[in-house]
């Protein structure tokens, strides 16, 4: 064997400390955190909220968050999987999703803060870059302020993660932003075609993709758009699908939980095993040693070894 | 002592001048040390006193063979170290014996030498989860109440009283938002039944038992509508409680300590200037006045209004009307610049 520098001594790991929990897990972002969660120096002080957007195969989570010093907590959250209440039934992950579903967060959000009817937000979106800003009147309340977290996503131009923040901005909460990660943002020329983005935000893209391939590939159109076409909705049907869906958001963004047809707490219970007592187990114990004395070690031990 | 690093390129560059003194100092960041053995009365109150530190609090989840008041050993050497390796400015550490049950000691740093060291030792604690009430924000600044004259007249307890300001009070700021002030710590001081107060500061020998008792609690603070603009505030438990008494001490070297505590003086402009914070357009005058300069985007001349003629007008105009519009018009130039000149001296 070659010789090998010994890189890491005794030393090395006697002092050796582990990360953070979630950070051994690689689930957050500590340095992002920090800063997300705590004040400037020069704006000291005052609360701090985050807008949380998170992705799973199958949903999207929109959240409200504050810190504490025991954890944190959240204001309100939105899932997509509540969308299909409002009209929208399919591709619940996908970019139109986002913004439904941090449309209805921040409508639910100003609802709770009692700011919906002061704080309107854009009704009816049209793609350009708007923030919530100060009303004009006198004593009228601040804009509810958050800001975004995307976690451990990359912030390419075009994610979703943005949908979402255009989606709760949109709807009235003041998310500090810029217009460089929107789909459309043309990186050349530094702007922003809201016609694009505008087409994001009603599943045009989705729409587009299923027209294309209905023409080009009609096999592979029936197995991606199955359920849409089980359904009998058409490329042309998409966008009013999402205006309507906006509308009804804004209508009663209130969350309703879905009836339980099952006590499901009883019923994982049936499948976990329960921790024994100590006299329970000191008797299993033990009448494991009676079987052993009473049928003698020998045999006992042939029956292990066939095992 | 650590090796100096020279910086190799601009980010560690700036990452080692962020470590330099400066003259706003940073937040001290904290380490809490475990020592040899702790118990869980002090893993609790470490937890709970980084609770409040954090985010500049670091943990040391190890424990370490330090014991901060015994020359003979290398724990001022360790201590050092630490500080140079973690930014650290302070240090508690824990650690319990048969000898001093639950034993907390304060350790402040200056230039990464050790300046003081304080020791208190914990007789009762109540935990932040124990008691179940609203808790504040992470790295808020806390409100600090120290009630009791000895505070100020014993050296002990003054001592105490600068080491609890040091661990809790966070970054240097300007101004304070109201709704920002969410918790309050207050320390106060048990009646002392064996001597008088007007004693302590003649105290020869230290009797340790003499010293009153320290009750330290934290509290949230709760605004509410009074009917004036001075909101009615109440208190509620927050946690942690602490009932501590004081133990060994060291106190700073009268050298050390006199370097540390000199102030470098600020030159004016500088404060003026926001201390090296990015201050832009922004400054003062010789006569102490504040001057801000606000920029305009680039004049359009193009669509610069100026005095309506005919001749200007499209079409063609009679020769003689021009001649007379061009007098006309000279004046008005004239006029123009003296009254932009006007306007000139008048900018202040």
């Amino acid at each position: 064997m070659p010789f090998v520098k010994k890189l890491k001594s005794d030393a090395y790991y006697s002092r050796f400390q582990v990360k953070y929990r979630r950070r051994r897990e690689g689930k957050t972002d500590y340095y992002a955190r920090k800063r997300l969660v705590t004040q400037a120096k020069n704006k000291y002080n005052a609360p701090k909220y985050r807008l949380v957007v998170r992705f799973t195969n199958k949903d999207i989570i929109v959240q409200i968050v504050y810190a504490r010093l025991q954890g944190d907590f959240v204001l309100t959250q939105a899932h997509s999987r509540e969308l299909p209440r409002y009209g929208i039934k399919h591709g619940l992950t996908n970019w139109a999703a986002a913004y439904s579903t941090g449309l209805l967060c921040a409508r639910r959000a100003l609802t709770k803060l009692g700011l919906a009817d002061k704080y309107e937000g854009v009704v009816e979106a049209d793609g350009t870059l708007t923030m919530t800003e100060v009303l004009d009147e006198e004593d009228a309340p601040r804009p509810f302020k958050a800001f975004l977290d995307v976690g451990l996503r990359r912030t390419s131009t075009g994610s979703r993660v943005f949908g979402a923040m255009k989606g709760a901005s949109d709807g009235g909460i003041f998310v500090p932003h810029s217009e460089k990660r929107f789909p459309g943002y043309d990186p050349e020329s530094k702007e922003l075609d809201a016609e694009v983005l505008k087409k994001y935000i009603f599943g045009g893209h989705v729409a587009e993709y299923m027209e294309s391939l209905e023409e080009e590939d009609d096999e592979r159109f029936k197995k991606q758009f199955a359920t849409y076409l089980a359904d009998g909705v058409g490329s042309e049907d998409i966008e009013d699908i999402y205006i309507g869906a906006h509308a009804a958001i804004r209508e009663d963004p209130t969350f309703k939980p879905s009836d339980k047809s099952k006590d499901w707490k009883t019923e994982s219970a049936k499948f976990r095993s329960k921790r024994l007592t100590h006299a329970q187990r000191q008797e299993r114990i033990a009448a494991k040693i009676e079987k052993f004395k009473s049928g003698g070690g020998a045999a006992e031990e042939e029956d292990e070894d066939e095992e | 002592m650590l090796r100096t690093i020279k910086p190799k390129n601009a980010r560690s560059k700036r990452a080692l001048d962020a470590r330099l003194p400066k003259e706003v100092e940073d937040p001290r960041t904290t380490v809490f040390v475990r020592g040899t053995h702790t118990g869980e009365v002090l893993n609790g109150v470490m937890r709970d006193l980084m609770a409040l530190k954090r985010p500049h609090a670091i943990a040391f989840s190890k424990k370490n063979d330090i014991h901060p008041f015994d020359a003979a050993s290398t724990s001022t050497a360790s201590l050092e170290f630490w500080a140079g390796k973690n930014d650290a400015s302070m240090f508690v550490i824990g650690q319990t014996t048969k000898k001093r049950p639950h034993g907390l000691t304060f350790v402040r740093m200056f230039d990464n030498r050790v300046l003081d060291m304080l020791e208190v030792g914990v007789e009762s604690w109540v935990s932040m989860n124990d008691i179940k009430t609203p808790k504040s924000t992470p790295g808020h600044k806390p409100l600090m109440h120290f009630a009791s004259d000895l505070f100020d007249t014993n050296p002990r307890f003054a001592q105490l009283k600068s080491m609890l300001v040091a661990l809790f009070n966070g970054e240097v700021i300007d101004s304070i938002c109201l709704a920002g002030l969410e918790y309050l710590i207050s320390v106060s001081l048990a009646p002392s039944i064996p001597a008088p107060a007007t004693m302590y500061p003649n105290l020869v020998t230290e009797d340790l038992s003499a010293l009153p008792t320290i009750h330290l609690r934290t509290y949230t603070t709760r605004l509410l509508a009074s009917g004036t603009r001075i909101p009615r505030v109440e208190l509620t438990p927050m946690g942690p409680s602490l009932d501590m008494r004081l133990r060994r001490h060291t106190p700073a070297d009268p050298e050390l300590l006199k370097q540390a505590m000199r102030t470098p003086k600020l030159k004016k402009t500088d404060i003026e200037k926001g201390l090296g914070k990015k201050r832009k357009n922004i400054e003062v005058d010789e006569m102490g006045d504040v001057r801000g300069r606000v920029h305009i985007g680039k004049q359009d001349l193009g669509k610069l209004q100026t005095r309506k003629m005919k001749g200007l007008k499209g079409g063609d105009g009679e020769v003689e009307e021009q001649e007379q519009e061009g007098q006309d018009g000279d004046e008005e130039e004239q006029d123009g610049r003296k009254k932009k000149r006007r306007r000139e001296s008048e900018e202040p």
